[in-house]
């Protein structure tokens, strides 16, 4: 607020109080990962390697190589991102920007599908893939991934496509363009701004999506890092170091992201994206 | 380079939903003329430049450059360059990039990219910052740069849209006369859009004036400042605008209120007289009026005076200020008074 | 017709897919809800009418489930709505290089992969010696099985709580400073400015944040899924949505009862299809659409 009130560190204290769980919970993940046993946040013992073991043996438990999860998250999360971006760019560009019969309608979908949660739809989602051949398949779960997002990939870009100036795409049809060139030459490298708050958005709900491919995908080949930890969870004995290191490891990306740019973060979640 | 070409717009109309923009145009330009559409905003001139530039589609009529009809194409296919208010340049892209962009989108080879980029950027003199982005240069610059990218391809025909109401008052005069010589060099048609009626006087061959959607007089500027065709083109065109006053002629004069002017041989009916501020004067004897504002523009002294409930305006030399509240004597030129009936047409010869 | 080709062409990759993965599926999902699809009838289910309703209603826990539910999206909307408000208020009481990176933190529960998320409470709530909570009180026991529904709520909650918190910061943002400076001229104490500044303006934020996480918890069961799977003991924590999702897609019981999963997901799509067409007509729409100003593709 414009003016602080003077007895501010007090509302400070009570904001640090409550936010004290999500610190706590990320100290325990670190702490548990790299010492050999933990006592609630007391370390106990000394570095273990033993927790990363899975990082050099070539399968834990039956699971396939933690290697072939992290190039299948790694595909999976970019495929998704790259394809949400275009063509929600695309779309976004046409409904921002063109005229064609049934633009407002369109929009009007677009906007609903937006609040339209999504998740009800798995269970016919997994028969359209069993009738594609896409079941089971990475290519599949990305697939739905993107459309999901889709409308809030659209609406989000859309924001950015309206605020370019008329004259300059004017200007670009006078000099030569055709209204694809001007997409690509012109409207895209300035909706950027756009593209890296999509693409990140993206790129990170991706990267944890855990009920599409938990859902869609039964090979280990095809597992994705979210898989591959959760197949821990459901083991009689929890290996908690081991995990916390798998954990870590998983999240090691977001982590840094986090810490690098918080503010690019708040304003990407803050400019109208779903939460 | 290449001779401009007659453009030729006929029966042009847009209609925007109920909205009527631009009414049954008629309009020819001539080759390597250089004509103002002007006009009060919202009066159809943009409408229409962008109807011949390609970016909407006229509701009917048609464009046609030379014998060629181009209201159906592309803009990429009718070779128009333009000039926008906001220049509209690429931000993401330097100057050299900018001006580079018609050339590259027809494939020209870099060597002669290179080649006709430096040669425009140099006849506009801004050949030595063309590694600046456009956000760097000041805004005479920008100016440049954009006329440059409109000129590059070598259209037949340019287009400016109001290109230099976003100048400094200083800098505009001299791109006036800029763009002037560089039209006539190059021997390009060209269509200036402006609301500035003193732009439109000092630039054009022609001007077009409109006023909502319709054309209301296409002439030179001399005809337009000496025979305005109806009321809307004398109040809009000179500065101060020429006083309008209501009233009656009497076939030997004009009355409105107090007012009373001797006009030998004037015509009868309900109607407006028109005289222009420069052309009143004061004198000993005259019409009696009193003086309301004065108001110093330099060399001359603009002043307001009152008959009764009618109010004109005058431009006087500089040493025959008056002093406000004061009678004067208001002296009618015998010429130089237009004549418009009660439709506001001018009634005499045009 | 040639005209709107170039608008087709740029359209027709996303409408293809929204066609594919929105629109089919929700007409599928009813479809399906006719139908006697289970895994011994993959290849050729029939036709059932309202069969698969009919066993619904006459399901023996369905009340506990409906009642499961209703409990779930109030408790956390609540959560959600009254953490969002309070955490934007307090981190806009405070000088903002400590209120932004205070949000920022509060963004890592939604950024973090829900697995790890889960993981996380998973171990904090174990026993001793890992568990930091028992390890705290000094009792060892596996809270999440002792207070199922108060973590379930929590975990949930602190993942929902940063989207009321970033909307309701952007409103309090949005106020002009001069409404500030006039409450302090007027010697409103922090408390008074935010119940007469603050507060009047977050009506409509705070409508719309319950109206939108409402229609998404009704539905979400990811977390759920993860920490408890409708657990521990019998239907416990088992809302609507994921009851769907196991007579469906899990294979726990080795038959998967595809069709009336699908009804119970009908019902959800119903609902989604209706409220979200709902929200358009409150939102204001129209404003948001204007005409292009080039006419040509």
């Amino acid at each position: 607020m414009p003016i602080l009130p003077r007895n501010w560190p007090l509302w400070l204290l009570v904001l640090a109080l409550i936010t004290l769980p999500i610190g706590v919970g990320l100290l325990w993940l670190l702490l548990t990962a790299l010492f050999d046993q933990v006592h609630g946040l007391r370390p106990v013992g000394a570095f273990s390697p033993e927790n990363w073991r899975f990082l050099f043996e070539g399968s834990v438990g039956g699971r396939p190589s933690i290697w072939v999860a992290l190039k299948n998250s790694v595909f999976f999360a970019t495929a998704v991102a790259g394809l949400e971006v275009l063509i929600a760019s695309m779309a976004a560009y046409a409904i921002s920007r063109m005229k064609f019969p049934f633009r407002t309608p369109y929009l009007g979908m677009i906007l609903v599908l937006h609040a339209f949660p999504a998740v009800s739809l798995l269970i016919a989602i997994y028969y359209i893939l069993r009738v594609l051949g896409l079941f089971d398949t990475l290519i599949g779960v990305i697939l739905v991934k993107a459309s999901l997002e889709l409308p809030l990939g659209i609406w989000l870009m859309k924001g950015f496509f309206d605020q370019l100036s008329w004259d300059m795409e004017m200007a670009a049809l006078v000099d030569g363009a055709s209204r694809w060139t001007v997409f690509w030459k012109v409207a895209l490298p300035l909706v950027r701004p756009g593209i890296l708050a999509l693409g990140t958005f993206a790129l990170l709900s991706a990267w944890g999506e855990f009920i599409l491919p938990f859902t869609f995908i039964v090979s280990g080949k095809s597992w994705t890092l979210a898989l591959y930890m959760q197949s821990f969870m459901r083991e009689a004995f929890v290996d908690y170091g081991l995990m916390a290191a798998v954990g870590l490891f998983y999240a090691t990306p977001v982590l840094l992201l986090f810490l690098l740019g918080q503010r690019y973060l708040l304003n990407i979640y803050s400019g109208g994206v779903k939460g | 380079m290449k001779r401009g070409i007659p453009v030729r717009l006929e029966g042009l109309s847009k209609r925007f939903g109920k909205v009527e923009a631009v009414k049954e145009l008629d309009l020819t330009i001539e080759a390597g003329e250089l004509v103002a559409f002007l006009g009060p905003s919202g009066c159809g001139k943009t409408t229409t430049l962008l109807m011949i530039a390609g970016i909407y589609r006229p509701t009917t009529g048609a464009v046609y450059f030379g014998d060629r009809r181009v209201d159906h194409l592309h803009p990429k296919d009718r070779d128009v360059g333009m000039v926008f208010q906001s220049y509209a340049l690429y931000p993401h892209l330097n100057l050299f990039e900018n001006i580079a962009f018609p050339l590259r989108l027809k494939r020209v080879p870099d060597g002669e990219v290179r080649d006709r980029v430096q040669k425009t950027a140099d006849l506009l003199g801004i050949g030595h910052i063309l590694e600046r982005k456009p956000a760097q240069v000041s805004g005479g610059q920008q100016q440049r740069a954009a006329l440059a990218r409109a000129l590059v391809k070598e259209p037949q025909v340019l287009l400016l849209d109001e290109p230099l109401s976003n100048l400094d008052a200083q800098i505009r005069l001299s791109a006036r006369a800029e763009i002037r010589r560089l039209q006539r060099d190059l021997g390009v048609t060209a269509i200036l859009v402006t609301h500035d009626q003193a732009e439109a006087l000092a630039m054009a061959d022609r001007v077009a004036v409109f006023s909502m959607g319709e054309l209301q007089q296409y002439a030179t500027p001399e005809v337009l400042y000496h025979r305005p065709k109806n009321t809307f083109v004398a109040g809009f065109v000179g500065s101060p605008p020429m006083n309008l006053i209501e009233g009656e002629f009497t076939g030997d004069g004009f009355r409105a209120g107090e007012l009373r002017i001797p006009i030998p041989g004037a015509p009868t009916g309900k109607g407006w007289l028109g005289v222009r501020p420069e052309h009143l004067s004061l004198g000993e004897t005259g019409h009696p009026a009193r003086v309301l504002v004065v108001e110093p523009l330099g060399r001359e002294v603009l002043v307001v005076v009152a008959v009764g409930e009618v109010r004109l305006q005058l431009l006087l030399p500089e040493g025959e200020k008056p002093a406000i509240d004061r009678e004067v004597q208001l002296v009618f030129p015998t010429r130089e008074l237009h004549f418009f009936n009660a439709e506001g047409r001018r009634i005499g010869p045009e | 017709m040639r005209r709107y080709l170039t608008p087709l062409l740029f359209l027709s990759p996303a409408t293809l897919l929204i066609l594919l993965f929105f629109f089919t599926p929700v007409v599928a999902t009813i479809l399906l809800s006719f139908t006697d699809l289970s895994t011994t009838t993959f290849k050729n289910p029939s036709w059932v009418g309202l069969r698969n309703y009919q066993d619904l209603l006459a399901d023996p826990f369905l009340k506990k489930i409906f009642f499961n539910t209703v409990k779930y999206v109030a408790l956390t909307l609540t959560f959600n709505v009254g953490m969002g408000l309070l955490l934007a208020l307090l981190t806009s009481l405070v000088p903002q290089r400590i209120g932004d990176p205070a949000r920022a933190l509060w963004l890592l529960p939604r950024i973090l992969p829900p697995v790890v998320y889960v993981f996380i409470w998973q171990g904090i709530l174990a026993e001793a010696p890992m568990g930091l909570v028992s390890d705290i009180l000094g009792v060892s026991k596996n809270w999440l099985v002792a207070a199922p529904w108060t973590v379930v709520i929590l975990a949930n909650g602190f993942v929902g709580a940063s989207f009321g918190m970033l909307i309701f910061t952007s409103a309090i943002r949005a106020i002009s400073r001069e409404l500030f400076y006039a409450a302090a001229v007027d010697g409103a104490t922090t408390w008074q400015t935010i119940r007469r500044v603050v507060l009047p303006m977050l009506a409509w934020p705070i409508l719309f944040v319950t109206a939108y996480q409402t229609l998404s918890l009704l539905t979400s069961f990811e977390y759920i899924l993860l920490l408890t799977d409708g657990g521990p003991g019998f239907y416990t924590t088992e809302v609507w949505s994921l009851r769907a999702y196991h007579l469906a897609l899990s294979n726990y019981f080795g038959n998967v009862e595809f069709g009336l999963g699908a009804a119970m997901a009908a019902v959800l799509v119903v609902i989604g299809v209706v409220v979200s067409l709902f929200y358009l007509k409150i939102f204001n729409f129209k404003a948001l659409v204007s005409e292009p100003k080039i006419e040509i593709n």
